[in-house]
């Protein structure tokens, strides 16, 4: 322990009936670093920031900042600590404007009950009075603003956010530096980051470590959560590894190698390479012909796709976020109505039909969004795992539904998918699993039923490694066993390592075609921005974002 | 001497607490009532001694309770079942008029024995009330039409149909009162025993189809998947329109057969202002038994004391009518609050000594 530390942690032990989340782990952290908290999900990681920031009391251990010993019990003895966090999911009001969201975690009393307050109607002593002032803290809200303040705030530390603009007007890059501002607004020693750039795009995520290299350079202090190795690579100065709610060890980013981190992680040596077996390709089962689709806000996002998906083919969809493969997805899936053109599953044309009649004929749908279209997160995990299959005929006769059988079903998708955190199939909440857990309990759901054809859109999206893997050897198998898949995911990597096909989308449109084997990224970057690989002259490099992502 | 109170969310709620509340509720409610009684020169005591043990312990108490129960449990089934697809149906009401209007026309107008004319009543009932919450379920499933108030509207015109009805074509008895003409013996709901009408059975019967639709058939589970997730549901090829459909029209119907139930089993005709709003006191029974079709009876039951000991309670002292309804919606404020309570926890602390200057922080201003 150096003098430079400002956060200890000792010993932390937190349980969880059946589960051990944090199992004596320590922790320090200097003033000035970016701190790296390494882990896959479920490993403990936000366990251990929600007991440092007081949503959780720790069962056993003690938390030291700055040498003296913190007694959390709720986040605002964090805040007033100095600890502030930015959770993954935004807490922001999206009608209030951006200083009033900073204002609104302090809890300023409404302008009448301030004491200070200059001409407020009501009597200085019953303003001042100890029990009024405390009720007036809990139950009202006073909105005026010193937006000067926070626009000075802002300024300081680059942030070029317009205070008094409203939320829902900023891009979820502006909203998550809004999100950081309001820390900052408290006087935060020391920030937490839950997996900031999960919802970021690549160009939003390199802004957001040019922030985070400017407030350890005022003198915070960062806690930077995450399960990317790139990003630990870019930001972090020293990193701690937890597997299983424990400590593996703490190191210097650059005294160790990518693949030292993907195994103290994992376990286990992690292979970033896959062997992908010659499958023959059988009938189609699924062809597309001229579709064409809105987005949800009526504009053209589709304009006359053709395609051809064989049994045993993994057809890898590349493009830039936005360029229609969305609408692809779900048109593909049932769930969107084509405005023109014809889909043939199986031969058989299904344009325009219910949703039921796609997954009755062998559909499945790995969506983007895994708490919009994926799942129910108020419902069991039982629920969840059985909401496409629950009318097959072995869950009891019409009209009735034997729960007992769907446990099961559920309890053997959560075994062979190693599904954890998962303690009572009935009793879990799909919301309560982290997102690779979700994730892989989402594809166990639309595998098992052996579909002909499989639509995964981004499915390794804010999955952690060892999921990573997990999922791409699944859908490897799946391909074996002659499922059709479309692929669609912003990771090249994972389009190049699993595709027998590779499209690329801009605009709506197929403009390139070509195979893993013969393929040319730069061409492939080229064309994801709609740049045309045959002119010379557009010589300009493909976006840093576009081809640099990726883990291996 | 400082007083501070602070207010923390609960990571989980005690099992004494979560058991517990109910009772409080009622105790709390009670105690604030008190005060009202006290100020009428009404011991409350003896005020609430007739207002429970009179209701529970006496056969008279005993049969009216279980006579009102029956709309009220029909009635709350009528907002259950949409509550669990994510709806409110506000209009059981308007469900519970035009069910009554239409089995009550059948009941006058067809000649059929006993046995063959209440079912044909409590079907015609229960075709109207489908038909009068189908509407808002239509509305809401083809046009995104908000429930909420289509339904409750809808109450209004149930009502100014049945104003219209009971002074003119279906207008009936001496008098020019707004009521209808006496039930024949046959269109009146035999008698299940001690002067409880079968209706009660009809309640009950529903409540066990309702757990049963809702715990051990698909449709349960598809209204579940639905009334949590919408978009998910129909991504595994729920219809989310069938399920809006039904739930309405099946919640309509319920209410509809409370409503039958209450005109040929318990006030042999049909009256203009015949019931106390079972239709709205519905939606706080709903809400208490929002775990399951059992709860939603027992709350019914609950109510059903609370409208006869209020009843018992205003003839014995001679308190107001409006006192009853006092206790009344005491007690489901009270209800909201204890939710309050169960996710929070709110302490004082009392600190003695010089007062410090407010504890406001200073760092937000200039």
């Amino acid at each position: 322990m150096s003098e430079h530390t400002t956060l200890r942690m000792e010993g932390i032990l937190k349980e969880f009936p059946g589960v051990v989340a944090n199992d004596h782990i320590d922790l320090s952290v200097e003033r000035g670093e970016i701190h790296g908290l390494l882990g896959e999900n479920g490993a403990g990681k936000s366990t251990l920031m929600k007991v440092l920031y007081g949503l959780y009391s720790q069962d056993d251990g003690d938390i030291y900042l700055d040498g003296e010993r913190l007694d959390l019990e709720s986040p605002q003895d964090a805040i007033d600590a100095g600890i502030g966090m930015v959770h993954q999911h935004f807490m922001l009001i999206p009608r209030l404007t951006v200083a009033e969201n900073v204002v609104l975690g302090e809890r300023e009393p409404a302008t009448a009950f301030r004491s200070d307050a200059e001409g407020s109607w009501l009597p200085a002593t019953v303003r001042n009075n100890s029990l009024v002032q405390s009720l007036a803290g809990q139950f009202s809200l006073g909105l005026d603003v010193p937006e000067q303040r926070i626009q000075d705030l802002a300024d300081q530390y680059g942030f070029d956010i317009d205070v008094s603009a409203k939320i829902w007007e900023l891009d979820v890059g502006q909203q998550q530096r809004v999100e950081i501002l309001k820390a900052l607004y408290r006087d935060v020693d020391l920030l937490i980051l839950d997996e900031p750039t999960a919802v970021l795009t690549p160009t939003e995520a390199e802004r957001l470590f040019d922030s985070l290299e400017r407030l350890t350079d005022e003198g915070l202090s960062i806690i930077f959560i995450t399960h990317k190795l790139t990003e630990v690579d870019a930001i972090v100065d020293r990193v701690t590894v937890l597997r299983e709610g424990q400590n593996v060890g703490t190191a210097a980013v650059s005294s160790v190698s990518r693949a030292d981190l993907a195994e103290m992680m994992v376990g286990r040596e992690v292979l970033f390479d896959i062997d992908r077996e010659a499958v023959d390709l059988g009938d189609p089962v699924l062809r597309a012909r001229g579709v064409k689709a809105t987005d949800n806000r009526d504009i053209e996002a589709l304009s006359g796709i053709d395609l051809t998906v064989r049994q045993g083919e993994i057809v890898g969809i590349a493009g830039v976020s936005g360029n229609g493969q969305k609408e692809l997805a779900e048109v593909m899936a049932g769930i969107r109505d084509v405005t023109a053109g014809e889909l043939l599953v199986n031969g058989e044309d299904i344009t325009g039909a219910k949703p039921k009649t796609f997954v009755d004929s062998g559909v499945s749908f790995v969506p983007e969004d895994r708490l919009q279209y994926g799942c129910a997160e108020d419902l069991s995990v039982m629920h969840n795992a059985t909401m496409k299959d629950f009318r097959d005929g072995r869950f009891g006769d019409r009209p009735f539904l034997d729960y007992g059988e769907l446990r099961e079903y559920a309890e053997t998708l959560v075994e062979e998918f190693d599904v954890r955190g998962v303690s009572d199939v009935t009793e879990t909440n799909a919301g309560d699993l982290s997102g690779g857990n979700l994730q892989k309990l989402i594809l166990a759901r639309e595998i098992y039923r052996d579909p002909d054809l499989l639509i995964a859109n981004q499915p390794t999206r804010g999955v952690d490694v060892g999921a990573i893997e997990f999922i791409r050897e699944t859908l490897l198998e799946q391909r074996k066993a002659g499922t059709g898949i479309i692929l669609l995911s912003e990771d090249l990597d994972e389009i190049f390592d699993l595709s027998d096909r590779i499209l690329v989308v801009y605009e709506g449109e197929f403009v390139y075609e070509t195979t893993p084997a013969e393929a040319d990224r730069e061409r492939i970057g080229l064309e994801m921005t709609g740049g045309d690989g045959d002119d010379e002259t557009v010589a300009s490099p493909p976006q840093s974002g576009v081809t640099q992502e990726g883990e291996s | 001497m400082n007083v501070a109170v602070n207010v923390d969310a609960r990571e989980d709620i005690p099992v004494w607490l979560a058991y517990g509340t109910p009772v409080f509720t009622v105790l709390a409610a009670l105690a604030v009532s008190a005060i009202a009684l006290v100020v009428l020169d009404v011991n409350p005591v003896a005020a609430y001694a007739t207002m429970f043990v009179d209701t529970l312990f006496t056969e008279f108490g005993l049969r009216e309770t279980l006579t009102k129960a029956v709309p009220l449990i029909l009635t709350g089934l009528a907002v259950y079942l949409p509550l669990k697809a994510g709806l409110f149906n506000i209009g059981a009401e308007g469900q519970l008029v035009a069910g009554a209007l239409a089995g009550t026309w059948v009941g006058l107008n067809v000649s059929l024995p006993g046995l063959a004319l209440v079912p044909l009543m409590f079907v015609a009932a229960a075709v109207a009330g489908g038909i009068w919450a189908g509407i808002p379920a239509y509305l809401r499933a083809r046009w995104d039409v908000n429930e909420i108030i289509t339904s409750l509207l809808l109450t209004f015109v149930a009502l100014a149909i049945q104003s219209y009805l009971l002074r003119g074509p279906m207008q009936g008895g001496t008098g020019n009162f707004p009521q209808s003409e006496r039930f024949s013996e046959a269109a009146t709901i035999p008698e299940l025993f001690g002067g409880v009408h079968a209706g009660l059975l009809v309640a009950v019967c529903m409540v066990v189809v309702t757990y049963v639709l809702m715990t051990k058939t698909r449709l349960g589970f598809e209204i579940t998947f639905v009334g949590s997730n919408d978009e998910a549901a129909q991504q595994a090829g729920m219809s989310k329109f069938y399920v809006y459909l039904l739930v309405f029209v099946v919640g309509g119907a319920f209410a509809a057969m409370g409503g039958i139930s209450e005109i040929a089993g318990a006030q042999g005709r049909y009256r203009a202002g015949f019931e106390p709003g079972y239709g709205f006191t519905a939606i706080p029974i709903a809400l208490l038994g929002r775990n399951s079709a059992f709860k939603v009876m027992l709350a019914g039951l609950f109510f059903a004391v609370l409208f006869v000991g209020g009843s018992s309670m205003e003839v014995a002292f001679g308190v107001p009518a409006a006192l009853v309804e006092i206790i009344q919606a005491l007690v489901i404020l009270f209800l909201i609050t204890a939710e309050f309570f169960k996710s929070y926890r709110v302490g004082i602390d009392v600190k003695r000594g010089p007062a410090e200057t407010p504890a406001q922080p200073q760092r937000g201003d200039d």
